[in-house]
């Protein structure tokens, strides 16, 4: 299997860092990371990801937001996106995946199952 | 009464002829003719008219008369009362004053109608305006100069008309009073003088044959002998029936041998110096109050006349004018008699009208009473409705309003007194009532019904509110079936409270709880998972102290994680703040995603999860319920040694007690979108409300969760206090086993908020079973 490689968009660096060493260390997935949304828009269009990891609470720019636009952009509306929050519902869950998102994960996450997590949601082979 | 026309000069003189007299038809009902006789004093008597002619006459004696006997009076008529014959005389026809009279007497009338040539009624003449007129007559031919010689005929009628004179006379003065005293008084009087007599005196006759004198006119010096009582002696039975049969006695000397009077009577009427003696008899008079078909004759009393100085024949004009004001004596009883009866029956109605004023002052008194109480009670309400800050309305079974608190003008700018009366639909827009009519309609249906919405109040600015609707219903007796109490719903009460503010905290409280939640999550997350990442060692070798107080951190952590967990959890439960957004879902699924998310930790336990299920839906929310589930599988799994099974099942389970009738509370379906609707009483801005849906009725049927494993079990007196706060088996639990002392909490908060019940069978040492019940979904009940 080819390497993969992930966006995080999430304003929590730490959070960026735990992710990105963990997918790291469990899959050998390439990482890139981004702090806003806006900055994640600009990633995608530019790396064009296999995944983008995407933090729903995030200040001005919100993950729904950010998901919302990647979809509108004909550069990035194809890259598979799962939502990372700190909470969710089932109608929650509902609402999102009516949005078209490939998945969602709960934070806090089991940190050496999240490669395996993710790659169930977008389908991949690990 | 019907004037007459002026019909000229009568024959007899216009001075005893009333032309006005009081008529009514014959069928006039007697209320209506007492009413009429009462309206005018003056009349002594009604003449019935037909067609201008008259066709009966009723006196005063005579309705008297009938109300005294007839309990049905009020329902008679006027031609029922009148039992006289209609003896006319014509206005015309020249006929002298004694004649009229005569032919009164004749005829025993007291009235006679005055008639023109068609015989139709022009005036009515009296006997006692008659009377009235003879008086003035005689007055006036009573002079010196008109006293000449006259032939025997001639004295003979004079003698005659005197008498009749002098009879009417008599019977003016006794018609003049009803009191009987007096009227007897008035007769000895005109008696004694008339016959220039010594004494008059009037005898009454006792049944027990005793008598007294009761009336006297005696002359001096002659011994009086009123109220004397005499023995029956004096007067025997024998003679009393003969005086009762109208035997009349005049005796011109009591000493003359064919006096017929026996030595002791001659010797008794000497004691009160009685020469000579005319005696006629006063029979017992109609008595009102006795049964009409007993109207036998009994003697009442005598009328004497006493000559005192000297014997004396008595004439047949004497005699005559005895017995007749005899006769008027008796009329006079009966009047008397008849007046005393009606008196009586005047005071009798009078205290039983006093009785029945005093009971209906009584209940007027107490109906004032409860009145103002329940004046003052509306008041009191009308204050407290007027003041609660809730819109407080009543709603009849046509959906109109019949009662609004003050709070409507207040909060909605909506006067009570505008909208009471006036049907929901007409008060709010249609829109509006399209909304709220399934809740409108279940509470005319006897249901009670809540639901949440929002409502512009004046100003504009929308406000949630809490709308409840309580069935007025009440007990009938259905008249159709015949039946009885049936119940029947009359409307309901309408009370809508506003609930921005808890919204406005709850909003708040969302909010933080989902900032805390994010804030405390995030930095743990990050923690977490920089712990996890160090323990594998692929970051660097640590040294043995070094690994030991990593796994310290990591697993504190795992437990920070979690207690932050069920903290955040229970506490919006405790707040009411969770809803459970139920929907049907398979039980069987629900097992299945359990057992998976507890997979791993089982595995890492050397544990086996087997399932025992059946394809059940369920009306939960299943992400508490898998919460639920993954608590007590963990708790399983955390207490059970290694190599064990742990199994799940779920299965219909019927509830032995039935569960308690609720107030349905209004939830988004989440099949329904949560539309955005509007209620709204006066603004015609459009506002939201949440979407209603019913949740299923109650019942008893439910399906049963069970989570077995044959781990350590449960001392008995430990089952019920396991599912409170921090509390565990042992204490020591919380440490080795990593919990957090509140997830069993948790779960009984999940289970009760579904409606469900959980408990736990144990026995120590030989494992445990938690049981959960949580309904069925509509569609199986």
């Amino acid at each position: 299997m080819s390497t993969k490689s992930v966006l995080i968009i999430d304003d929590e660096v730490s959070i960026q860092k735990v992710v990105s060493l963990s997918l790291q260390m469990e899959a050998n997935w390439t990482v890139m990371t981004a702090s806003s949304g806006q900055e994640g828009i600009r990633q995608a269009e530019r790396h064009r990801p296999d995944v983008i990891l995407l933090d729903v609470m995030m200040p001005e720019v919100d993950g729904i937001a950010t998901f919302e636009a990647l979809q509108n952009n004909p550069i990035t509306q194809t890259i598979p996106v799962v939502l990372l929050t700190a909470k969710t519902r089932t109608a929650e869950k509902q609402l999102f995946e009516k949005l078209g998102v490939a998945g969602v994960i709960t934070k806090p996450f089991p940190p050496l199952a999240l490669a395996s997590e993710i790659a169930k949601l977008v389908d991949w082979t690990m | 009464m019907q004037p007459k026309p002026d019909r000229g000069e009568f024959s007899f003189g216009n001075a005893v002829v009333d032309t006005q007299p009081l008529t009514a038809a014959g069928q006039t009902r007697l209320a209506k003719v007492m009413a009429l006789m009462t309206a005018h004093p003056e009349a002594s008597c009604i003449l019935a008219i037909y067609r201008q002619k008259v066709s009966g006459i009723a006196t005063r004696s005579d309705l008297l008369n009938v109300l005294a006997t007839r309990s049905d009076w009020v329902t008679m008529k006027l031609s029922q009362v009148m039992t006289r014959n209609v003896v006319t005389v014509s206005a015309t026809a020249p006929k002298p004053l004694l004649a009229l009279l005569e032919q009164l007497q004749q005829h025993d009338i007291s009235h006679l109608p005055v008639v023109d040539e068609q015989a139709r009624l022009v005036g009515l003449i009296a006997k006692s305006q008659l009377l009235q007129a003879l008086h003035r007559q005689t007055v006036a031919a009573q002079s010196p100069q008109q006293a000449p010689q006259q032939a025997p005929q001639q004295v003979q009628f004079s003698q005659h008309s005197r008498r009749t004179q002098l009879l009417a006379e008599i019977t003016l003065k006794i018609r003049q009073s009803l009191q009987l005293k007096e009227i007897l008084q008035t007769t000895v009087d005109e008696v004694k003088r008339l016959l220039n007599a010594d004494r008059v005196l009037i005898y009454q006759v006792f049944p027990d044959g005793t008598g007294k004198t009761i009336s006297e006119a005696v002359a001096s010096p002659y011994p009086s002998i009123l109220d004397m009582s005499f023995p029956e002696e004096v007067f025997p039975e024998a003679y009393q029936a003969l005086y009762a049969q109208g035997r009349v006695q005049a005796i011109a000397n009591v000493h003359a041998p064919d006096a017929g009077m026996s030595e002791c009577l001659v010797e008794f009427v000497e004691a009160w110096k009685v020469h000579a003696k005319l005696i006629v008899p006063i029979v017992q008079p109609m008595n009102p109050s006795a049964d009409s078909v007993s109207l036998s004759k009994q003697l009442w009393g005598l009328l004497i006349a006493h000559q005192c100085s000297q014997p004396r024949e008595w004439s047949e004009f004497e005699l005559d004018l005895m017995q007749q004001l005899a006769g008027q004596i008796s009329l006079a009883l009966s009047q008397g008699l008849l007046l005393a009866y009606l008196e009586d029956r005047v005071v009798l109605r009078t205290a039983e009208l006093t009785e029945a004023n005093i009971a209906l002052q009584r209940e007027i008194k107490e109906r004032q009473l409860v009145d103002a109480a329940l004046q003052q009670s509306e008041a009191q309400l009308r204050l407290i409705t007027n003041n609660l800050p809730v819109l407080i309305a009543y709603v009849d079974h046509r959906q109109r309003y019949q009662f609004n608190n003050q709070v409507y003008a207040h909060w909605l700018g909506q006067h009570p007194e505008d909208i009471v009366g006036k049907s929901i639909e007409s008060v709010m827009d249609k829109a509006h009532y399209g909304k709220i009519r399934e809740h409108v309609a279940a509470a005319l249906a006897g249901e009670a019904v809540s639901y949440e919405s929002e409502l512009a109040f004046q100003g504009g600015q929308a406000h949630a509110v809490n709308v409840t609707y309580i069935p007025h219903i009440e007990r009938t007796e259905d008249r159709k079936k015949n039946k009885k109490n049936k119940l029947e719903v009359k409307g309901f009460f309408a009370l809508t409270t506003d609930i921005s503010d808890r919204k406005a905290i709850e909003r708040m409280k969302d909010e933080f709880i989902a900032v805390v939640s994010h804030e405390l999550r995030t930095p743990l997350t990050s923690i977490h998972t920089s712990l996890k990442l160090l323990a594998t060692g692929r970051l660097g070798e640590l040294s043995d102290d070094g690994q030991q107080m990593l796994e310290v951190a990591d697993d504190n952590t795992d437990r920070l994680v979690r207690l932050v967990n069920n903290v955040l959890d229970l506490q919006r439960i405790d707040a009411g703040e969770v809803t459970m957004d139920r929907m049907a879902y398979d039980a069987a699924k629900l097992l299945e995603q359990s057992a998976d998310a507890m997979q791993a930790l089982a595995q890492q336990h050397g544990i086996e999860i087997q399932i025992q299920s059946m394809p059940i839906s369920i009306w939960v929310d299943p992400d508490y319920i898998i919460r639920t589930l993954t608590n007590l599988i963990g708790n399983a799994i955390k207490f059970s040694p290694s190599g064990n099974l742990i199994r799940l099942t779920v299965e219909p389970y019927i509830k032995s007690q039935p569960v308690e009738p609720h107030i349905k509370s209004q939830k988004a379906s989440p099949k329904e979108p949560h539309v955005k609707t509007t209620f709204k009483a006066i603004s015609n801005k459009v506002t939201s409300n949440k979407a209603t849906s019913k949740i299923p009725s109650t019942s008893n049927k439910q399906a049963l969760f069970c989570v077995q494993d044959d781990g350590q079990g449960i001392p008995s007196h430990k089952l019920a206090a396991i599912f409170e706060r921090f509390q565990q088996v042992d204490s020591s639990d919380s440490r080795e086993k990593g919990g957090t002392g509140l997830g069993l909490t948790i779960c009984r908060k999940i289970v009760e908020q579904h409606g469900g019940r959980i408990w736990a069978e144990s026995q120590f040492g030989q494992g445990s079973r938690f049981y959960f019940t949580v309904p069925l979904s509509r569609e199986l009940i």
